[in-house]
């Protein structure tokens, strides 16, 4: 059999400025490709590359089908790969972490997602009113799919809405919950946000 | 004397997850442990805060409601929320270990002149039953066992994962294969079987906001409930109950199975088998009712 003919360059770049860039991977190098992270994923089979994978691009400097790739947002979170990996990479974490960066850049694939729409959402309500309501966050969340996402989610799940509203799991005329320190919040998330650019913006001077 | 914690209930506990916290507060309470609330506690962020929000801006969530307990002097934060625990948990740790990351967190803080020092632990409520409660004063307390109640114990992933079996997280628990749930069963006179899917993940925030692409994961969970005729779920994760309940009419529209299998916190299950009221209990916040667990106490 012939030997096979590489048809791609390794381009370490991407690899290394992932590995300075992404919160946590600095770990990444140690991964030695045994698979134990994807064999341990829930939602594998929703992936196309799966985590294994996805760090062999990171280092085969293939930037753009990692950051549309959909391994980033099928992750459920469920920290199996983080507690299995023999080398300790926190896999998860740099799976969120590119995810992230991938928003950032504007990459529609990861944009378009559910992941980001409630995200985005989740994020509104949290670092707004301090405290996640589930039925202002539930209505702000369909309504990121616009006015129809808004009722045909609603309908969708109408008979799970009734089921909490007649278990008392979701109460119909209690005030949004919120917390009252909501100013102190806003100062504290402005600044940490602030810290973060800051930051990035030195790290990924780099970039590109 | 009692001994005393900073009770972090969360955000599931003023909605979805209300039966868990009135379970935990009556079990601790019938335990001698004594839960003060946070003052004004915030959103941990849960598993989607930071692709929104930024890490540092996240993390900066946690640190305030820790920066909150530590003013108020009330002991190691208690949560019985798998998400409140894990973020938290970890922010504080990272705190700990790394003085650049403790000292942005104090910035941020200090915006709001508040400061937090790492010297807090926060702890799982599932930790604290085994390790200061502990399983002989748990057994103490029962007084109307669930005799002949089978519970398929269901722990799911943020409980555990990655922090129940590390020394501060209080080694209480393996990641795949813990055994403290099911000890909760039998000490409340149940029956648990022998639950192989006692740490799959029913999908978490995915499967809340895309349930098409996890239902077949919590298919699988119900599945084996189902087959090893289990009368109830028990869990302590409040994503995981909610998850595994609410779906269970759309799961059988897909699959055509015939799931109406009632989940169940595993403090719902002590208060019953300790005779404390229904409403203590919980036992009315359910969408496919509970009441076989009543039904069981002698």
């Amino acid at each position: 059999m012939n030997a096979p003919t590489p048809t791609r360059k390794y381009d370490l770049g991407f690899a290394r400025w992932v590995r300075d860039n992404i919160d946590h991977a600095e770990r990444m190098n140690m991964c030695m490709q045994c698979g134990v992270c994807s064999g341990s994923c829930p939602l594998r089979n929703e992936m196309d590359n799966g985590p294994r994978k996805t760090f062999m691009m990171v280092r085969a400097g293939m930037k753009e089908e990692v950051l549309k790739s959909s391994t980033l947002w099928n992750c459920v979170s469920c920290y199996s790969c983080v507690v299995r990996c023999p080398r300790e990479v926190p896999v998860k974490y740099i799976l969120h972490g590119l995810l992230t960066y991938a928003i950032e850049q504007g990459y529609q694939e990861a944009q378009d997602t559910d992941n980001y729409k409630f995200a985005s959402a989740f994020w509104n309500v949290a670092a707004g009113s301090g405290r996640v309501d589930e039925r202002v966050f539930t209505a702000k969340f369909y309504l990121k799919y616009g006015i129809g996402g808004l009722i045909s989610k609603g309908m969708a799940n109408q008979k799970i809405a009734m089921g909490m509203i007649k278990s008392g799991r979701m109460p119909l005329f209690a005030a949004p919950h919120k917390i009252k320190g909501k100013g102190d919040l806003k100062k504290i998330l402005a600044k940490a946000a602030e810290i973060e650019k800051t930051k990035h913006a030195s790290l990924r001077d780099g970039e590109r | 004397m009692s001994k005393k914690f900073a009770y972090y209930p969360g955000c599931s506990s003023e909605a979805s997850a209300v039966h868990l916290d009135k379970s935990t507060r009556a079990v601790f309470k019938t335990l001698d442990l004594e839960l003060q609330d946070i003052e004004d506690w915030n959103c941990c962020g849960a598993s989607v805060g930071h692709l929104a929000g930024g890490n540092t801006a996240n993390s900066a969530l946690s640190a305030r409601t820790m920066a909150l307990a530590q003013a108020q002097d009330a002991g190691d934060i208690a949560t019985p929320c798998a998400a409140c625990y894990l973020n938290t948990h970890e922010v504080n740790e990272h705190i700990r270990e790394d003085a650049e990351f403790k000292g942005e967190m104090n910035e941020a803080l200090g915006a709001a002149g508040q400061s937090y020092d790492g010297e807090l632990l926060v702890r799982h409520t599932c930790e604290i039953l085994v390790n200061e409660a502990g399983y002989d004063a748990i057994k103490e307390k029962v007084t109307k066992p669930l005799e002949g109640l089978k519970v398929a114990g269901y722990v799911g992933c943020q409980t555990v994962r990655p922090f129940a079996s590390t020394e501060r997280g209080g080694k209480y628990a393996e990641y795949d294969d813990p055994d403290f749930l099911d000890r909760f069963s039998e000490l409340c006179g149940a029956e648990a079987i022998d639950f192989k899917h006692r740490t799959a993940c029913c999908g978490g925030s995915v499967a809340v906001m895309s349930p098409d692409r996890t239902l077949h994961l919590m298919k699988d969970i119900l599945q084996e409930a189902q087959e090893k005729g289990a009368d109830v779920i028990s869990t302590p994760c409040p994503l995981c109950l909610q998850n595994v309940e609410m779906y269970q009419a759309q799961i059988n529209a897909k699959f055509g199975t015939d799931f109406n299998i009632p989940v169940v916190f595993h403090t719902q299950l002590m208060a019953v088998a300790m005779g404390l009221s229904d409403e203590e209990a919980g036992l009315k916040n359910h969408m496919i009712p509970a009441d076989v667990v009543k039904e069981k106490a002698k």
